[in-house]
């Protein structure tokens, strides 16, 4: 196996590493928002702005657990393609080498016919990968959208969070410093993602 | 990649390849035998993936790609069996003869084409354009499901792991002075082959067949009365021991 070929299976391993650390972090936001609005309702009247927000920051969860499913099982079944093409790149030189070894024997061309077989398949599953590259990147571009919702929703916290009173605003400062530090860290990984996936385009 | 023809006759032929001196230096040098019939060929423990290009290339020397109908593992080794992947993409139409129990390992080396004939525990036989070929027992000698291929016509006994010595790139293809070639083996079959019981056995049932030549995957072939000098030495040898080189 050459350099090349170790390099995108330890890329396509990495986005799937990645993501499920973006889906660790994704949950630990859904029991921020259970948090929120359990604050939320403490603080009765005063808090009533923050109630929705809390149903925001779980749709943020819940998309982002989704996504990051989606791109793992995308990265499992792009590995997949990855490790039969390897094979069939493997496979053509090889019959290559057996080509110029044995050009003089009388049954060389009894090959032919499993030799180009070989080739239309190296070609399909050429563009079988470049489909599920561009696929995977389109995935972490909609997830990295949604993520900017995030800062918004962050802000609009700390706005509903300094009506709610003293006794629960640092509460839910927290929640906005969560919301926010997550969204951070998972933008983190998906841009780290998005490397990977370019390093990929260009096998 | 040598080629010997090791017999002949109106229905089928023996051949022999090994001492490939262009194999990478690190990885140990092996044997691989074919017996061609009419319509047929029998690729015996075809090799590891280092050794695909130069044994498929000295292979169609001898035949087209579709004669070679079948194939051999004796046992599930990487030097025996691990080209499967690449046997699979140029021979899609053959079929693998190897211990069902390996099967589910075997396959891990990429099989999506070939087919998996299952040989059971006690042996069968194939038949090729009417040439009998045996599958004869030789579990735990040294894998725990093990077979040799007996051709009765032929007399020749391809004997897998048993008989095998480390050998120079460069050393004759036959047993010259016995006393000598058994230095070479006691490690190999001390080492590798685990039970008494089994050689004995094994001895038991191989001393019974008519044998001219006796063929190890790696190594040197045994012919006339070295193959008994061979089943006498391996009968005392005290075998499943280590630190007895």
């Amino acid at each position: 196996m050459t350099d090349l070929s170790q390099n995108y299976f330890v890329s396509v391993a990495e986005i799937a590493a990645k993501l499920d650390q973006a889906t660790t972090i994704a949950q630990k936001l859904s029991l921020t928002a259970s948090n929120a609005r359990a604050v939320a309702l403490r603080a009765g009247e005063r808090a009533a702005g923050f109630r929705p927000l809390t149903d925001f920051i779980d749709r943020l969860a819940e998309i982002t657990i989704g996504s990051s499913k989606k791109i793992n099982q995308m990265a499992a079944i792009l590995s997949q393609t990855s490790a039969e093409k390897v094979r069939a790149d493997g496979a053509i030189l090889h019959f290559n080498s057996v080509y110029k070894i044995a050009h003089d024997s009388p049954h060389i061309h009894s090959l032919d016919e499993v030799y180009e077989r070989c080739k239309s398949e190296k070609t399909r599953l050429e563009k079988t990968y470049r489909r599920q590259i561009e696929q995977l990147s389109e995935e972490l571009a909609t997830l990295s959208s949604e993520l900017r919702n995030a800062v918004i929703l962050a802000t609009l916290s700390r706005v509903e969070a300094s009506q709610a009173g003293a006794q629960y605003q640092d509460a839910l400062i927290n929640v906005a410093d969560n919301v926010e530090g997550a969204a951070g860290k998972i933008k983190n990984h998906i841009k780290y993602s998005q490397q990977m996936v370019s390093t990929l385009e260009e096998y | 990649m040598k080629t010997q023809k090791l017999f002949e006759c109106p229905s089928h032929t023996w051949i022999m390849f090994g001492r490939d001196d262009e194999k990478p230096e690190a990885i140990i040098d092996t044997n691989q035998y074919m017996v061609v019939t009419n319509n047929n060929s029998l690729l015996m423990d075809p090799g590891g993936i280092e050794l695909f290009s130069a044994m498929l290339a000295a292979v169609i020397k001898q035949v087209p790609a579709n004669k070679i109908t079948h194939l051999f593992a004796s046992h599930q080794d990487p030097d025996i069996i691990s080209s499967l992947g690449l046997w699979d993409q140029a021979l899609p139409s053959a079929t693998l003869h190897s211990p069902w129990l390996w099967e589910s390992f075997i396959r891990h080396f990429g099989m999506n084409n070939i087919n998996y004939a299952a040989i059971p525990d006690e042996g069968n036989t194939l038949k090729l354009d009417g040439v009998a070929l045996e599958f004869i027992p030789a579990h735990y000698l040294h894998s725990s499901g093990n077979f040799n291929v007996y051709d009765p016509e032929a007399k020749i006994l391809m004997s897998g792991d048993i008989g095998a010595a480390m050998e120079a790139v460069d050393a004759p293809l036959f047993v010259e002075d016995f006393d000598e070639h058994a230095k070479k083996m006691r490690m190999f079959h001390q080492r590798w082959m685990p039970s008494n019981e089994a050689k004995n056995d094994w001895v038991r049932r191989v001393r019974k067949l008519d044998i001219e030549m006796m063929c190890p995957q790696h190594g040197r072939i045994f012919k006339g009365d070295d193959v008994k000098r061979f089943l006498e030495w391996f009968e005392s040898l005290e075998v499943g021991v280590l630190n007895k080189g």
